[in-house]
C-alpha cells in the first residue's frame, strides 16, 4: 500500500471538514445527557433546558458541550447525565439538582456525593460510569460509543475512528478477502437464527442477478426488545459503516448494489437519527456514486414497517418493502438467490452489521478470542421485567444467565424470588432457576428449550403466572400471524382457546395432552419461523413449569394469584387500619367501611383490578387462590 | 317498506338466498376462485330460518323488520344469490347504483339498510363520514410520483389526516394503478394504519413483555372503564381513542402508556390510568368554558 492512499486521504478530509472541533480532547469538558427513549420518557428534554440554562448563566455556554448521546443502557436510573472528562455518573437528574452539579462537578473538580448512583450490595456511592457493577461487568463491541457520541455528528463518529473500517476495506480492494475475514470471525445472525454472516455474504455474492441488495433489518418487534433501536439511535453510523462494507464485499465486482433499511414506525427516534446519519454520510462521499473515491456505488433507503411482526421475517420484509402484505413465503428457495424484487438478496440484523467494522478493524482472530467454541463475539440484551437494574447490556458470548441476571442485573426486587427467565421473545421458552448456571450461546439455549432470539431478556418472579405469560405470547403470535398457512392461524388459535380454559379453571387433563400435541403440530406444519416457533413458550412452560399448570386444572388454583377467574381479593381485618384509601380508589364501589373501622369488600361487586391492593399502604389487601394466599399480587 | 307505505295485503320484500348457502352458490364461477378464501361461515347471519335458507331479515324489537326495502342486497349480490319478492302493486325500480351506494354509506354502521351484511367483503361502510381536504394529499401522490412506495405513502396520508380516509385510499390506487382492493388489503394488513378518524388525545397502552409483567392488562382495562369505550375505539365526544402497541422499548418504566406521540408515562397502575383521563377531561372542560 502506497504511504498515502487516496481513500485514507479521503477519510482525513472528512474528518478536518469537523474542523477538528471533536478531536479527541482529554481535557475538553462535556455533559453528556442520555437521549434514548427510556430517558426520554423519564425527562430528559427538561433536563437538556435547564443545563442549557445553568450553562447560559455561568458564560459556560460556548466552552462546555453539551451532548445528547444514544441509550446508556443503564434505563433504570434515567434520566442519566455523564461528565466528561472525569466520567461521574449522575443518575435520575432532577432539574433542581442541575445547577449544583455544574458549579461542583463542571466549574469545580468536585463531586455531588448526595446525587451519585449508590451500590445497592454495599450501599456506597460510586462516582465513575466504569466502576458501577451494572458497566463494569460488560463487554461492549457493539454498544462500545453509545452514550459517547453524540448520534447526530458524523465528526464525532469520525473522531472516535468511525470509517476506518471501511477506508480499509476500499484501500484493499478485495471484496471476496472481507468475506473471507467475516467468515473466520464466526460472526453468526443477531437477529435470532444465528447464521453465519459470513456464509450468507458469500451465498448472495455467488448468486447472479441485475441487482444485489442489502437489506438491514430493524424491524424490531419482540415485545420487551430494544437493543436494535438503541444501536440506530445511538450510534446510527456503526451500522451504515457495516453495510457499505457488506455491499462492497457481495457487489464490488458483481454488478450494481442496493441498500434498504427496514425500521419499524414505532421507532420515530431511531428513524430521525438514520436520516440524519444518512444524509450526512452521502454530504462527506461516504454513500453515493464513487464512495471516497474508490469508484464503488451504493446508497440506502429507509422503509419504514407499519406494525406488523411478521415483517422481522426476511420473505415478509422483502414483501412489504415492495408494497404488499406482508406475508412470507416458503424458503426452499433462500432470500439470498432470490429477495427482493426476484433480485439475490443479502439480508442481517442491525446488531450484526454494527459488528462488522470492529471485526474489520480488529481482525477476525481479536473477535474469535471472545465467546464459546460456536458463538463468537458479544450479544446485547435487553434486560427488563422483576430485575433490580432494568436495561441494556452487552456481554460475551458463554456469559452465563446468573451472572447477567443477579450480578449485572443486580438481583430480583427486595422480598421477591428468581422464577423464571423469557429469552427470545414470543419465539423464545422460558428457563427456570436450575437452568440459571447453562452459559448463553446458540446451541445451549436452543437445547433448553428456549433460544437466542433478536436478546429480548425477561425476567419474571413469583408474582407471574406460568400459564399467564404462555398466553400473553401466544396471544401475541395469534394476534400477529398474517394468516397464511392454517397450522399458525388456527392452530395457534386453538393453543390459546387451551390456555384460556386453563387459567379459568375449565381444563381437564386431556386437554394438556391436545395442547402439547397441537404444539408439535404448528412447529411441525407452520410455513414461516413465526408460527414454527409460537409453540415454544407452551413447551418450554409445559416442560419446566408443569406443577403450576396442573394446580389451575387440578386444584383451581393459581399459585401466583393472577388468573382472574381463580382469586379473589379480601381485606385482612388484622390489618386494616380503616384510612379508606382503598374506598377511594375502588372503581366499583365493591369496598364500604367507615373511617378507622376495618373495611369490608362486596365479593359481588369486586372486578378485581387490583386498584385497591395498589393503594394500600399496609398490605391488608390480600389475593387469594385456592387453599393457598399468597402475601401480594405484585409490587408496584 | 311495503308496510309502511298500506300494502296490508302484499307480500314483504324477503332476502332469501337458495339452499346450500353463498359457497355452493358461488362454487364452479370465476368468482369462486377469487373468494374461495374468505371464510363464509365468519359472516354474522342472522335469523337462520331452514326452509328459506341462509339470509333472514332482523326483526326490530316492537315489532316489523329492519329492512328498508332499498333492494341494495339484490344489486349487489355477485352471484344473483338473492331474490326479492316484490308484491303486484309494487313494481320493480330502476335502481340507481350510485346514489343506493351513497346513501348506504351516509347511513353509517348500525343503522345501514342491512345491504352491507350482504356484501361479500364482510365489511360495513367504515369510511366516508367526514369530509376529506383533497388538498392534503398533493405532496403525497407528489411523493409517490418520486418513487415513494405503496406503504409510504400511507404513512404520509396517515400523517397528514390521522387516518386513511378511504377517498386518498383511491386516489393513491389510482395514481399507483393499483386495483383498490389490493391498496385496501394492505391498509388492512398492518395495525399502524387506522381506517377511522381518530380522537384528540390518542392514549397507546405497551403492550409488551414487561409491561405485561408489570400489570398493563389492569391498566388497559381501567382506561376501558373509565372512557367506556372498548380498545381501539374513539368516544362519542371525538376526544379519546384507546389503543394498544406491542412495544414502546422503555421497558425499564413498565408499565408504559404513551399519550399521542411525545408524552410518555411509565410506572402506571389502574388509578393512575383513571386520574389521568379525568385530568384531561377536566382540562378540555375548562378549555371550553
Amino acid at each position: 500500500m502506497t504511504p498515502v492512499n487516496p481513500i485514507i486521504e479521503a477519510r482525513q478530509t472528512a474528518i478536518a471538514a469537523g474542523k477538528g472541533a471533536y478531536l479527541a480532547d482529554d481535557s475538553r469538558r462535556e455533559i453528556r445527557i442520555c437521549a434514548g427513549t427510556a430517558c426520554h420518557a423519564s425527562g430528559r428534554v427538561a433536563l437538556k433546558k435547564a443545563v442549557d440554562a445553568a450553562l447560559a448563566e455561568r458564560g459556560l455556554a460556548k466552552k462546555v458541550a453539551v451532548i445528547e448521546t444514544g441509550c446508556h443502557g443503564f434505563c433504570e436510573q434515567g434520566p442519566i447525565m455523564v461528565l466528561r472528562p472525569q466520567g461521574i455518573f449522575y443518575p435520575r437528574v432532577q432539574p433542581k439538582d442541575v445547577a449544583e452539579i455544574v458549579d461542583t462537578s463542571v466549574v469545580g473538580d468536585g463531586i455531588v456525593e448526595r446525587l451519585l448512583y449508590k451500590d445497592p450490595a454495599t450501599g456506597r456511592p460510586v462516582a465513575a460510569e466504569r466502576e458501577i457493577p451494572f458497566y463494569a461487568l460488560q463487554t461492549r463491541i457493539v454498544l462500545g460509543l453509545n452514550g459517547k457520541i453524540d448520534p447526530f455528528s458524523l465528526d464525532d463518529y469520525l473522531a472516535h475512528g468511525g470509517y476506518t473500517a471501511l477506508t480499509k476495506v476500499l484501500a484493499e480492494r478485495d471484496p471476496s478477502g472481507v468475506i473471507d475475514q467475516v467468515e473466520r470471525s464466526g460472526l453468526r445472525g443477531r437477529g435470532g437464527a444465528g447464521f453465519p454472516t459470513g456464509r450468507k455474504w458469500r451465498t448472495s455474492r455467488a448468486n447472479p442477478g441485475d441487482v444485489h441488495y442489502i437489506i438491514c433489518n430493524a424491524d424490531e418487534g419482540d415485545p420487551g426488545a430494544f437493543m436494535d433501536r438503541s444501536v440506530l439511535e445511538g450510534n446510527p453510523h456503526s451500522v451504515i459503516e457495516g453495510m457499505i462494507i457488506a455491499a462492497y464485499a457481495i457487489g464490488a465486482d458483481n454488478g450494481p448494489v442496493a441498500g434498504y433499511v427496514y425500521v419499524r414506525h414505532e421507532y420515530p427516534f431511531a428513524v430521525e437519527r438514520l436520516r440524519a446519519a444518512l444524509d450526512q454520510a452521502r454530504e462527506r462521499g461516504l454513500l453515493g456514486t464513487n464512495i471516497l473515491g474508490s469508484g464503488f456505488d451504493f446508497d440506502i433507503r429507509i422503509n419504514q414497517g407499519a406494525g406488523a411482526f411478521v415483517c422481522g421475517e426476511s420473505t415478509a420484509l422483502t414483501a412489504s418493502i415492495e408494497g404488499l402484505r406482508g406475508m412470507p413465503r416458503g424458503k426452499h428457495i433462500r432470500t439470498a438467490a432470490h429477495g427482493l424484487w426476484g433480485q439475490p438478496t443479502n439480508l442481517n440484523n442491525v446488531e450484526s452489521y454494527a459488528n462488522v467494522p470492529w471485526i474489520i478493524n480488529h481482525g477476525a482472530e481479536a473477535f474469535t478470542a471472545v465467546g464459546t467454541d460456536t458463538s463468537k463475539g458479544t450479544k446485547i440484551f435487553s434486560l427488563t421485567g422483576k430485575v433490580v437494574n432494568g436495561g441494556l447490556i452487552e456481554v460475551p458470548m458463554g456469559t452465563t444467565l446468573r451472572k447477567v441476571i443477579f450480578d449485572i442485573g443486580g438481583g430480583m426486587l427486595p422480598g421477591r424470588s428468581f422464577k423464571a427467565v423469557q429469552l427470545g421473545g414470543p419465539s423464545g421458552g422460558c428457563l427456570p432457576s436450575s437452568l440459571l448456571d447453562e452459559p448463553i450461546d446458540f446451541e445451549s439455549l436452543l437445547a433448553a428449550g428456549s433460544m437466542m432470539g433478536s436478546g429480548g431478556m425477561v425476567v419474571v418472579d413469583d408474582s407471574t403466572c406460568m400459564v399467564d405469560f404462555a398466553k400473553f405470547f401466544l396471544k401475541f403470535t395469534a394476534e400477529e400471524s398474517c394468516g397464511k398457512c392454517v397450522p399458525c392461524r388456527v392452530g395457534s388459535t386453538r393453543m390459546l382457546e387451551i390456555l384460556e380454559r386453563i387459567s379459568a379453571g375449565e381444563a381437564t387433563v386431556d386437554d394438556i395432552d391436545l395442547l402439547a400435541e397441537l404444539a408439535d403440530d404448528v412447529a411441525e406444519g407452520s410455513l414461516c419461523a413465526l408460527g414454527g416457533s409460537a409453540p415454544n413458550p407452551v413447551l418450554s412452560t409445559l416442560r419446566y413449569f408443569k406443577d403450576e399448570v396442573m394446580a389451575h386444572v387440578l386444584e383451581h388454583r393459581c399459585p401466583a394469584g393472577v388468573c382472574r377467574p381463580l382469586i379473589r381479593y379480601t381485606i385482612d381485618e388484622k390489618a386494616c387500619t380503616g384510612c379508606r384509601a382503598c374506598v377511594s380508589a375502588c372503581p366499583s364501589a365493591a369496598i364500604t367501611g367507615e373511617r378507622k373501622q376495618p373495611h369490608i369488600l362486596d365479593q359481588a361487586l369486586c372486578i378485581k383490578c387490583d386498584a385497591c391492593r395498589q393503594a394500600c399502604r399496609y398490605d391488608a389487601v390480600r389475593v387469594e387462590s385456592g387453599a393457598l394466599a399468597p402475601a401480594g399480587r405484585r409490587r408496584k | 317498506m311495503a308496510d309502511s307505505n298500506g300494502n296490508g295485503n302484499g307480500k314483504r320484500p324477503r332476502t332469501a338466498v337458495q339452499a346450500g348457502g353463498v359457497e355452493a352458490a358461488l362454487r364452479g364461477s370465476a368468482l369462486y376462485e377469487v373468494l374461495k378464501g374468505i371464510d363464509f361461515e365468519r359472516r354474522q347471519l342472522v335469523g337462520k330460518s331452514p326452509g328459506v335458507g341462509l339470509l333472514d331479515l332482523t326483526e326490530k324489537p316492537g315489532g316489523g323488520y329492519n329492512c328498508y326495502a332499498c333492494t341494495l342486497c339484490e344489486r349487489v349480490c355477485p352471484v344473483d344469490a338473492i331474490e326479492l319478492e316484490y308484491c303486484p302493486e309494487f313494481p320493480e325500480q330502476p335502481f340507481d347504483a350510485e346514489a343506493a351506494r351513497a346513501a348506504a354509506l351516509a347511513a353509517g354502521p348500525g343503522e345501514s339498510c342491512g345491504a352491507a351484511s350482504a356484501c361479500v367483503m364482510g365489511e360495513k361502510p367504515a369510511f366516508v363520514q367526514v369530509p376529506v381536504d383533497m388538498r392534503l394529499l398533493d405532496p403525497v401522490i407528489a411523493g409517490i410520483r418520486s418513487g415513494s412506495g405503496l406503504i409510504e405513502a400511507m404513512h404520509a396520508t396517515q400523517e397528514a389526516y390521522g387516518y386513511l380516509p378511504r377517498v386518498a385510499l383511491e386516489a393513491i390506487a389510482d395514481e399507483m394503478h393499483l386495483d383498490f382492493s389490493r391498496v385496501y388489503g394492505v391498509a388492512s394488513f398492518y395495525s399502524q394504519f387506522r381506517l377511522k378518524p381518530v380522537g384528540k388525545y390518542v392514549i397507546d397502552v405497551c403492550m409488551g413483555t414487561a409491561c405485561h409483567v408489570a400489570g398493563a392488562p389492569l391498566v388497559l382495562e381501567a382506561f376501558s372503564q373509565e372512557l367506556e369505550i372498548p380498545v381501539g375505539d374513539t368516544t362519542a365526544d371525538g376526544l379519546f381513542t384507546l389503543q394498544t402497541v406491542n412495544c414502546v422499548g422503555a421497558c425499564a418504566l413498565a408499565p408504559v402508556v404513551r399519550l399521542g406521540s411525545d408524552e410518555t408515562f411509565g410506572r402506571m397502575g389502574p388509578s393512575e390510568a383513571r386520574r389521568l383521563v379525568r385530568r384531561l377531561r377536566k382540562q378540555e372542560q375548562e378549555a371550553t368554558r
